[in-house]
């Protein structure tokens, strides 16, 4: 979600096999860099693969240019590493998020499992509860918003989106990038 | 049909596997043994497609053993467990995939003790209690209910008898047997309950 | 000539073709209800599509069953009429045998009842049932094919059902929202004035139009109270 001068990146913290619960708090969001972080949905062995492919990605950039990868540049690096494997692919839709290293420009996009980039202004959603999401962040989004605001805005969107869903929720964490600091919290959820 | 279970306590991490080797509607064997021991301090427990579980354990084990023996140290519990999921993963996505559902318990020197929970998609997650299989949907909520962190090796010890008898009370398949086994600071060993 | 096409029992135009044939289609659209303190409110959009194609851009399906009931439905359009006309047609008949009108939870029972007549045929179509009970309050009914309803504060079905219940579920039940009264099914009333539940009404609909392509059109939306019911139309978007 974007908001002014910063972006919130949120998940649940489920992992399940199926209608079995495995785990209740396996990290879907992993930092990429200061200001950049990707989230993962999906398959988890595929979350943890590209997890490592990213990371590696992302720091042998910063080995060769010696400048800090754009969330725009790595959205680009996730969709090219997805449509490497275009005709067996990874079962996981990845969300970018972040702020331009220079300008802050606020920056959100989220792709396909092959990669197809959806660049959007406002918000983007992936995963199990989509059509929960995208009610709830049509319905709460405004533009322009304030690093808290924009937190309480993605926290309830998220929450109550995920009650509606059996398959997602046991709480959930939320990060707001800034250009001074990123805040992360951990949601108290329902866990039904 | 198989059961795999894992927990962690104070300073150990206890593990318990059934002992049937079953194919079809057939038991063949009462006394199999489901774990393999990777290295002093690691061990990885496996149900899954009887030869896979096997061939891909035991490469594992000796794959580990090897590096301890080139590098003179052993392979800590979470670097065994990385290795372990990146052969599976990697297995995965080609032609021989391994159909193998693992539970790796460890003892770290530094770190104490420690369990991952790796499926055969290679999916991997420390936990401080897990199962696969149909056991799961039973002892689960068994520990969800009564598991504490720092419980001793009795009160563990005590956990799993729960888990046991709710196994032979409401689950359909007889598993008669099962090896219980405990990692600490002193090594593996297998225990009685 | 190859085997193909000179041997009957496998050339492709002798083998025998079953018209596949379904009674059931699903032609979209969306419903709301929020019932309050004194009032109900119930919404719905007038498209009505089958597939990718709008058949039209104006087709109600929430009517006025009486001056304190209005009956909204989603589902196969013709099964919607059928239990419309139906109800209908009871409450006239209850109506001429006890010579007073039928009550929101009266009617709510007896189409509980007619949806479970029909338990192994079952009407496709999903039904809120909104009005003032006995004692002037806001009720809402939500009903599934089969005949199971339950009394809620507010509810959403249809199309767009999976985006406007969590809104719903935040903003009217007040889930979620630390230090707000929760609204529960043990006192199934929203919190709202008029003019707050209609305020989310409307939302809820200009963003579940943004996202779902059943939904569009128009906002047709009645509001009970004890003045009577009063029908408002609102344009949403048509693409």
């Amino acid at each position: 979600m974007v908001g002014k001068n910063c972006v919130a990146i949120a998940s649940d913290t489920r992992l399940g096999a199926q209608a079995m619960t495995v785990d209740m708090n396996f990290p879907k969001i992993f930092p990429m860099t200061d200001h950049t972080m990707i989230g993962l949905a999906g398959l988890a062995t595929d979350v943890l693969t590209l997890r490592d492919q990213f990371k590696y990605k992302v720091k042998m950039y910063h080995l060769k240019e010696d400048r800090v990868m754009a969330p725009r540049t790595l959205a680009h690096v996730v969709s090219s590493t997805l449509y490497e494997k275009r005709f067996g692919p990874y079962f996981v839709e990845p969300i970018v998020a972040g702020l331009d290293p220079r300008t802050h420009e606020p920056f959100i996009c989220c792709t396909d499992t092959i990669g197809c980039i959806d660049f959007a202004k406002d918000f983007v959603v992936v995963g199990n509860a989509t059509e929960n999401l995208y009610g709830m962040c049509e319905g709460l989004w405004e533009p322009n918003l304030e690093p808290e605001d924009l937190f309480e805005t993605i926290s309830q969107a998220l929450l109550n989106a995920v009650d509606r869903n059996a398959l997602a929720g046991w709480g959930a964490v939320v990060h707001v990038i800034t250009p001074e600091r990123v805040i992360t919290r951990n949601l108290k959820a329902r866990c039904d | 049909m198989e059961c795999l279970l894992g927990l962690v306590g104070k300073d150990f991490v206890i593990t318990v596997t059934d002992t049937s080797a079953i194919r079809s509607i057939t038991v063949l064997k009462h006394n199999e043994d489901k774990t393999r021991v990777l290295s002093p301090h690691t061990l990885i427990s496996f149900s899954g497609e009887a030869g896979d579980t096997i061939n891909f354990s035991e490469y594992l084990q000796k794959n580990i053993q090897l590096y301890g023996i080139r590098n003179n140290i052993e392979l800590t519990p979470a670097a065994a467990a990385h290795f372990v999921r990146r052969e599976l993963a990697e297995a995965l996505r080609s032609r021989n995939a391994y159909q193998a559902n693992l539970l790796l318990s460890g003892y770290d020197k530094k770190k104490g003790p420690s369990l991952y929970w790796i499926d055969h998609l290679a999916a991997l997650v420390q936990r401080p209690f897990a199962a696969h299989g149909y056991c799961g949907y039973y002892c689960t909520s068994m520990f969800d209910r009564y598991y504490r962190p720092n419980m001793d090796l009795e009160e563990a010890k005590d956990l799993i008898r729960k888990c046991l008898q709710e196994l032979h009370h409401r689950f359909i398949i007889n598993l008669p047997r099962f090896s219980v086994k405990v990692v600490d600071k002193d090594g593996i060993r297998e225990i009685e309950l | 000539m190859d085997m193909l096409a000179t041997n009957p029992a496998v050339h492709p135009t002798s083998t025998a073709k079953q018209a596949a044939f379904s009674p059931y289609a699903d032609h979209g659209g969306t419903n709301l209800a929020i019932a309050g303190a004194d009032y109900c409110i119930l919404a719905s959009d007038t498209r009505q599509s089958s597939g990718y194609n709008i058949n039209t851009r104006f087709a109600p399906k929430t009517f006025k069953l009486s001056d304190k009931s209005v009956l909204a439905t989603a589902g196969c359009q013709p099964d919607c009429n059928m239990v419309v006309t139906r109800v209908k047609h009871s409450m006239k008949g209850y109506k001429y045998t006890h010579n007073k009108e039928m009550s929101t939870p009266a009617i709510a029972q007896m189409l509980s009842i007619m949806l479970y007549q029909k338990r192994f045929f079952p009407y496709y179509d999903f039904n809120i049932l909104g009005g003032l009970d006995e004692e002037g309050k806001g009720c809402v009914f939500c009903y599934d094919a089969v005949g199971s309803y339950e009394r809620v504060p507010c509810n959403a079905y249809g199309s767009a059902s999976a985006l406007i219940q969590p809104f719903l579920d935040n903003q009217v039940r007040n889930k979620n929202q630390q230090g707000k009264e929760k609204v529960t099914e043990f006192d199934p009333v929203a919190r709202l004035s008029i003019d707050e539940a209609m305020r989310i009404v409307k939302d809820a609909f200009t963003s579940a139009t943004e996202r779902d392509i059943y939904t569009g059109d128009f906002l047709q939306i009645f509001i009970v109270t004890s003045a009577g019911v009063e029908e408002q139309l609102h344009p949403l978007k048509r693409d």
